[in-house]
């Protein structure tokens, strides 16, 4: 384990552990963050925006996942919440780094980063993940949200014409 | 000097920085380092978004952000996440290393020798064939870790580069880099 990811398992509070293995279920997370989305964004257009890049960082992060195999930390710990899947990279901290960006010039902004801080922080709390698959996760939402961004604007721009 | 050379120049040093964070402190600082500036950085972007000047922003878009980009701090922000991509995907310091020298060397040096090159690429007429020889030739300082596999990365990374393409090359040879490390 690195320093990071030690000095947060270290914390052991109740509160914070039941919280996380309550985010650890994807369907919890997954309502969670469309709910976030949908109260933060009134515009229906950015919302399916939003969502396309959340599914595509999904869809990147699943076959990364599959394709380099890593082990998640928790397995020598043998504990029961750990999740079969692979470690590197954390989808949750992509999927919220992703929703960050997307508010990225909006003043709820500080907002998604201290959400997606939280996420990725109760990840390493339940030792589910390393600091590296939450680092990994970063650049993959940066990418996926940029690349779906321009191919917006070009979808948008073809339109308007 | 013109802001696109400060900014390659700027490039170049970061890349060399980032390395030295690498070989001296290891992977996992040179992650954590390049994590909470992103962070940080976002934070800045976020309040010149909502109308705050702030001096670093500023001094950044005056004297090394080109114009027609999304946000103020872009270029940087495309360069962090390539470091972090590289850094956290790879697994050999020296794969790692390798890709900084091509993000920073041979990307920065493509961009300084080819404004001032004469052969115009025929399928990019913005890209000169002098600026993707340098590339190549300035990756290939990348030998010195990796052995002869940087040979077709470094062309591999040098081709995406000259690329008419919508992406930020600061994105496009950290991935395409860093894919083919994790392949070959």
């Amino acid at each position: 384990m690195d320093i990071i990811t030690e000095f947060a398992f270290n914390i052991k509070n109740d509160t914070l552990t039941s919280v996380s293995l309550l985010i650890n279920d994807n369907i919890v997370f997954a309502l969670l963050v469309l709910a976030l989305l949908f109260v933060a964004e009134r515009r229906n257009e950015k919302r399916l925006k939003v969502i396309i890049a959340l599914v595509l960082v999904s869809v990147f992060t699943f076959a990364i996942k599959a394709a380099m195999a890593i082990e998640r930390p928790c397995v020598p710990l043998g504990v029961a919440y750990c999740p079969e899947e692979y470690s590197f990279p954390s989808i949750h901290a992509a999927v919220a780094f992703t929703l960050m960006i997307a508010f990225l010039d909006k003043k709820q902004f500080p907002l998604f980063l201290l959400f997606a801080l939280f996420i990725s922080f109760s990840r390493l709390n339940l030792a589910v993940h390393s600091f590296r698959d939450i680092a990994g996760a970063m650049p993959i939402a940066l990418i996926a949200y940029y690349v779906v961004d321009v191919l917006w604007r070009r979808y948008w721009n073809e339109r308007g014409k | 000097m013109n802001v696109e050379n400060k900014r390659q120049m700027f490039h170049i040093i970061i890349g060399l920085v980032a390395i030295v964070v690498l070989t001296h402190y290891g992977k996992g600082i040179l992650m954590g380092a390049v994590f909470f500036t992103i962070i940080i950085g976002l934070l800045m972007v976020n309040a010149t978004f909502l109308g705050r000047k702030i001096r670093l922003v500023e001094w950044f878009k005056k004297r090394l952000e080109r114009s027609n980009v999304p946000f103020p701090g872009w270029g940087s922000a495309c360069y962090a996440a390539g470091v972090l991509l590289a850094a956290s995907f790879l697994e050999d310091q020296n794969a790692i290393i390798a890709t900084l020298i091509i993000m920073a060397l041979g990307d920065g040096m493509s961009t300084l020798i080819g404004k001032t090159g004469q052969i115009k690429l025929p399928y990019n007429r913005k890209k000169t064939l002098e600026g993707s020889i340098a590339f190549f030739a300035f990756s290939l300082f990348g030998y010195f870790f990796v052995g002869p596999e940087i040979i077709p990365i470094a062309l591999a990374a040098a081709f995406v580069e000259s690329l008419d393409i919508p992406f930020d090359d600061n994105i496009t040879v950290p991935v395409v880099t860093t894919f083919l490390f994790l392949v070959i």
